[in-house]
């Protein structure tokens, strides 16, 4: 009896540490492997929102998934746009880099144009200028 | 007669009164006044070309490769300054911080005068730098800008393609390589 009563605790204890293991993945300050500070993110829709801003005239042209990683000591970022109106839609798309004190950890990038087709889906990647670059925004504009 | 010479000294005088405006604007804003090669083109290229060839491993490795540029071929029908897209590709990769830049063939006139200049007899012997302590390149950078472009009537269509090369000066191997390819379209 208790050597059955052991083995379920230890069966227990294994599921409870896995799911703790699972729930921990992701690294405190950090969301979809995107540095969020103290910002609560709860969802991929929070972390868009977050990580989104518009400049300029507005498009409806909007990220739907970001992702990031680490390519050595530089930050990687995939970010999928989505054009989901009948129309093809032109917006141009920059990132904005942050040090870790919050200041601009590079100088203002460039504004690159973009096409969507209507109804589709496009993934713009980067890496950031340098490691200083722990933080970003993606910029949007659109350019009808 | 008379009526026909008073419309061109009007319109004449309308076109000198006309009055230019001159403005500044965004140096990184999308520029779109021809389909020939442009400012954002350039820019464009430049910041793909260096955020890729930092993640190559002979870049990332963290030892401060040293590299030099050569040159970028231009294969288009149109004049391009690929040395001004070189340049900021160097300047791009510079802050990054990751590689160092030898002295490269055109530059090497100017640096070999100064050592000159500075092994003359006007200058204190102990300041002045030795020659034989120029540090050679571990790779080299080139490259090539082709464009193909095609017009009708109302259309003209430009299709640039960017391509840009890291080769191993010791054992001649390709380390990196990537393109960039850009389209723009012209309707009338």
């Amino acid at each position: 009896m208790n050597a059955k009563w052991l083995v379920t605790a230890v069966a227990g204890a294994a599921l409870v540490a896995g799911c703790a293991t699972k729930k921990g993945f992701e690294q405190p300050g950090f969301a979809f492997g995107c540095p969020i500070g103290e910002g609560k993110v709860g969802s991929m829709g929070d972390l868009v929102k977050a990580k989104t801003a518009m400049e300029g005239r507005r498009t409806t042209i909007q990220p739907t998934e970001m992702r990031c990683s680490k390519t050595g000591d530089l930050l990687k970022i995939d970010a999928n746009l989505n054009n989901d109106s009948s129309s093809v839609k032109r917006v141009a798309y920059k990132f904005r880099w942050i040090d870790r004190e919050g200041m601009r950890a590079a100088e203002e990038e460039s504004w690159k144009p973009l096409m969507l087709y209507n109804n589709s889906n496009l993934m713009i990647s980067t890496v950031a200028p340098s490691a200083k670059a722990v933080d970003f925004q993606l910029i949007l504009m659109s350019q009808e | 007669m008379k009526k026909t010479l008073l419309l061109i000294a009007a319109a004449a005088l309308t076109a000198g009164c006309a009055h230019e405006k001159t403005s500044y604007g965004d140096a990184r804003g999308v520029e779109t006044v021809t389909n020939q090669f442009g400012s954002t083109d350039l820019q464009q290229i430049a910041e793909a070309m260096a955020r890729s060839m930092q993640t190559a491993s002979a870049i990332s490795s963290g030892n401060l490769p040293i590299v030099t540029v050569q040159e970028v071929k231009n294969k288009t029908s149109e004049y391009i300054d690929t040395r001004a897209i070189t340049d900021s590709i160097r300047s791009e990769l510079q802050k990054g911080g990751k590689v160092r830049f030898a002295v490269d063939a055109p530059g090497m006139t100017q640096q070999t005068e100064e050592i000159k200049r500075q092994q003359s007899e006007y200058y204190a012997k102990e300041s002045a730098v030795e020659k034989g302590q120029m540090v050679g390149a571990q790779y080299r950078m080139e490259g090539n800008i082709t464009s193909i472009v095609k017009e009708v009537k109302n259309t003209k269509d430009v299709y640039y393609k960017f391509n840009l090369q890291l080769w191993n000066i010791r054992n001649g191997l390709l380390e990196w390589s990537d393109e960039k390819e850009i389209r723009k379209t012209t309707t009338r």
